[in-house]
């Protein structure tokens, strides 16, 4: 047992944080929805991000810990599929991915190159052409959503290939809603220590602290359960980790919203690039009550 | 990281397992209900011996003090297997854990000589007098004085909520020496010294737990005092971070929730609302478990443990509460005694966000220390 990152890892995660610091700021001129960045996604393909989880030294859970951080910033990419699944079915496959889950829109589906299509218990894979699929640009989900306008020829996997994909998805599913967590947290954090109420910051009032200070061991707790997930790659555990993921942003989104007021309805705070990036993640792979059965069927 | 044990930490779990399944008597389930009955209370003392024998009882504690400098991963792995196993040490797992390494941290020589060997044989029981009834959370509100005459201390004043106190051999008791904060001083006091009162209060966690202690011109020696006058705070602060994720009530958490899920599925009363309710509580031990891991793997390197210590114990008691409440709502009757290892569970479970520091102080910590937040007005 060993709870601290290696020399490794622990480079793997600086290097991500180097990337990620050119991103952590929004355009003072953004107020949508959807914040994308090509730059972004180019540099990691550029320095082989995409790929750590295959190099012996960093593994999945340099993996994970690099979707964790990323999924910080207020700037999207498909780095979670990429980085955590693909390795898993075909290093060689074309990126972006993205997810079709019983016909319904998905993230980064008009752009993807590689469509992970879920129906049922059956997963395959499709590569889409670019007139398969649009855009759905008036999307509240902060990602850049899409649907299938045509139906790609599907290439059914194994049972069993099929149930590994599963599992990877939501330790991808997991890791993002940590760093999306984080990056909320953070926010509001920063937002309740100067906002004034009552002549001193909102985050004096106890009513408020002890809220924030349940989503923090919240978020935390997501984190452990996906890290662990990435080093295990167990079935049980990825689905413990997506289930807890699930359950904990339906609350903290709830209480960084409440707290942010007004402020955080607006499109100038970036609040919502995460909430509702969370939001979308919440109904993935059959929401709470399929993890639970994943849950029950590999830890019970 | 690395989430797997060693084969070293395996083994030495193993030997535990071993020693449990050889020394637990076969009515043990019954034992074990509440954590101080006195049936359990004079097992407590039979068991501990025993595992000192065996080596068992304080491996992590200096050789010096008849332990083998085990590191904390070994600890804790051993305070994991007593909890599952319902504790069997009773009262006396306070001793392992904070008691005997305070006393190693603060003690004047005498006290280590009196006291250290009787805990590291497990022949002792000890009560903390900590609380009072005006200072609960406010615990730097007490009253309780000790005042110097000469060369003794007269101490009077009341404890309450005191665990233990109806077979304790020893009170580590806290009291005023002067004003503030920082006029709080502890003292060890035998308690079968003239003067102390001992009231049982019935309670839910069951027989022997919650006790008032009175204290009426008891005197003591002045080197009954540990440390300096006014260093309670200091004291008691190292002690209860050694406490705070001492306990591994996860574990038992986890076991009992397991054992519920058996019962269930045994009577086919394992349906889909029940399973979504069990997967949460098995994912609020598992996040409990790790945050726990994470501060035994801050000791075992040296890396001193900061605010995550609350946040390890508030989600330690998520999970406590989600287990109980999984089982009071789908396995009611073991609330009537049916089944007495998920009892024990029960009792045990319900004080874990109100013994050694209530949740919402932890909450208060974490805002502070750990979100950094600005402190409240006081």
């Amino acid at each position: 047992m060993d709870l601290t990152l290696n020399e490794d890892q622990l480079a793997v995660e600086g290097a991500i944080d180097k990337l990620a610091g050119q991103f952590t700021t929004s355009p003072v001129d953004f107020h949508g929805f959807t914040l994308v960045s090509d730059e972004l996604d180019k540099e990691l393909e550029e320095g082989g991000y995409f790929e750590i989880a295959v190099v012996p030294e960093m593994g999945a859970l340099s993996a994970a810990v690099s979707v964790e951080r990323l999924a910080r910033l207020p700037y999207t990419a498909e780095v979670a599929l990429s980085m955590l699944v693909r390795p898993h079915l075909d290093i060689e496959l074309l990126r972006p991915f993205a997810v079709i889950e019983n016909g319904r829109p998905g993230r980064f589906v008009a752009s993807a190159k590689t469509l992970i299509i879920i129906d049922g218990e059956s997963v395959g894979i499709a590569h889409p052409e670019p007139a398969d699929a649009e855009a759905m640009p008036d999307s509240l989900f902060a990602y850049p959503m899409g649907r299938l306008v045509c139906s790609p020829d599907v290439k059914q996997l194994p049972a069993e290939q099929a149930a590994t994909v599963k599992t990877w998805l939501r330790v991808a599913l997991a890791s993002e809603m940590a760093g999306l967590m984080q990056a909320a947290l953070d926010a509001t954090v920063e937002h309740v220590s100067v906002r004034k109420q009552f002549g001193r910051p909102l985050g004096t009032f106890q009513a408020l602290r002890h809220r924030l200070s349940e989503c923090a061991v919240l978020t935390g707790g997501v984190r452990w359960l996906a890290l662990k997930a990435a080093c295990t790659g167990d079935a049980g555990d990825a689905a413990l980790a997506a289930l807890l993921a699930q359950d904990s942003a339906t609350r903290l989104i709830y209480d960084v919203h409440q707290m942010s007021g007004a402020m955080g309805m607006t499109l100038e705070m970036d609040l919502h690039l995460w909430t509702y990036r969370m939001k979308a993640l919440l109904s993935e792979l059959g929401g709470r009550g399929a993890q639970a059965n994943v849950v029950a069927e590999h830890c019970f | 990281m690395d989430f797997n044990w060693t084969q070293e930490q395996q083994e030495f779990r193993s030997t535990i397992r071993a020693f449990l399944d050889a020394t637990l008597p076969e009515d043990w389930e019954h034992i074990a209900h509440g954590p101080a009955s006195k049936e359990q209370t004079v097992f407590a003392k039979k068991f501990c011996g025993a595992l000192a024998e065996a080596g068992l009882l304080v491996p992590h504690w200096p050789e010096e003090w008849g332990g083998r400098d085990a590191d904390p991963w070994q600890a804790f792995i051993l305070a994991e297997e007593m909890w599952m196993a319902g504790e069997p040490r009773g009262g006396q797992y306070m001793n392992v854990n904070w008691i005997g390494p305070t006393l190693m941290l603060f003690g004047s020589e005498e006290q280590k000589e009196r006291y250290i060997p009787l805990l590291a044989r497990g022949e002792t029981l000890w009560c903390q007098g900590f609380s009072e009834p005006e200072s609960g959370s406010d615990l730097a509100s007490l009253r309780t004085r000790a005042t110097k005459e000469g060369e003794v201390y007269k101490i009077n004043g009341q404890k309450i909520w005191t665990s233990y106190a109806g077979d304790a051999d020893t009170c580590f008791c806290l009291a005023r020496t002067s004003e503030g904060k920082g006029g709080i001083s502890i003292f060890l006091i035998p308690m079968d010294t003239p003067g102390i009162t001992v009231r049982d209060i019935p309670s839910i966690i069951g027989e022997g737990d919650i006790h008032e202690v009175f204290f009426d011109n008891v005197e003591v020696p002045a080197s009954a005092r540990l440390g300096e006058e006014g260093q309670a705070w200091e004291i008691v602060s190292k002690a209860l971070s050694m406490e705070r994720v001492g306990i591994p009530r996860f574990a038992l958490a986890s076991k009992t929730l397991k054992d519920a899920i058996s019962l269930l599925k045994k009577e086919e009363r394992f349906g889909p609302g029940v399973v979504e309710q069990a997967a949460k509580a098995h994912a609020a031990c598992e996040v409990a478990r790790l945050y726990s891991y994470q501060i035994i793997d801050q000791r075992a390197k040296n890396i001193p443990t900061g605010p995550e210590a609350s946040v390890g114990r508030f989600s330690t008691v998520v999970c406590e509460r989600l287990v109980s409440e999984f089982v009071v709502e789908h396995v009611p009757e073991a609330i009537s005694g049916v089944h007495p290892m998920l009892l024990a569970h029960h009792q045990r479970g319900i004080v874990a966000g109100i013994a050694s520091g209530a949740a919402e102080i932890q909450l208060n910590i974490i805002a502070t220390q750990f979100l950094e937040l600005p402190r409240e007005p006081r």
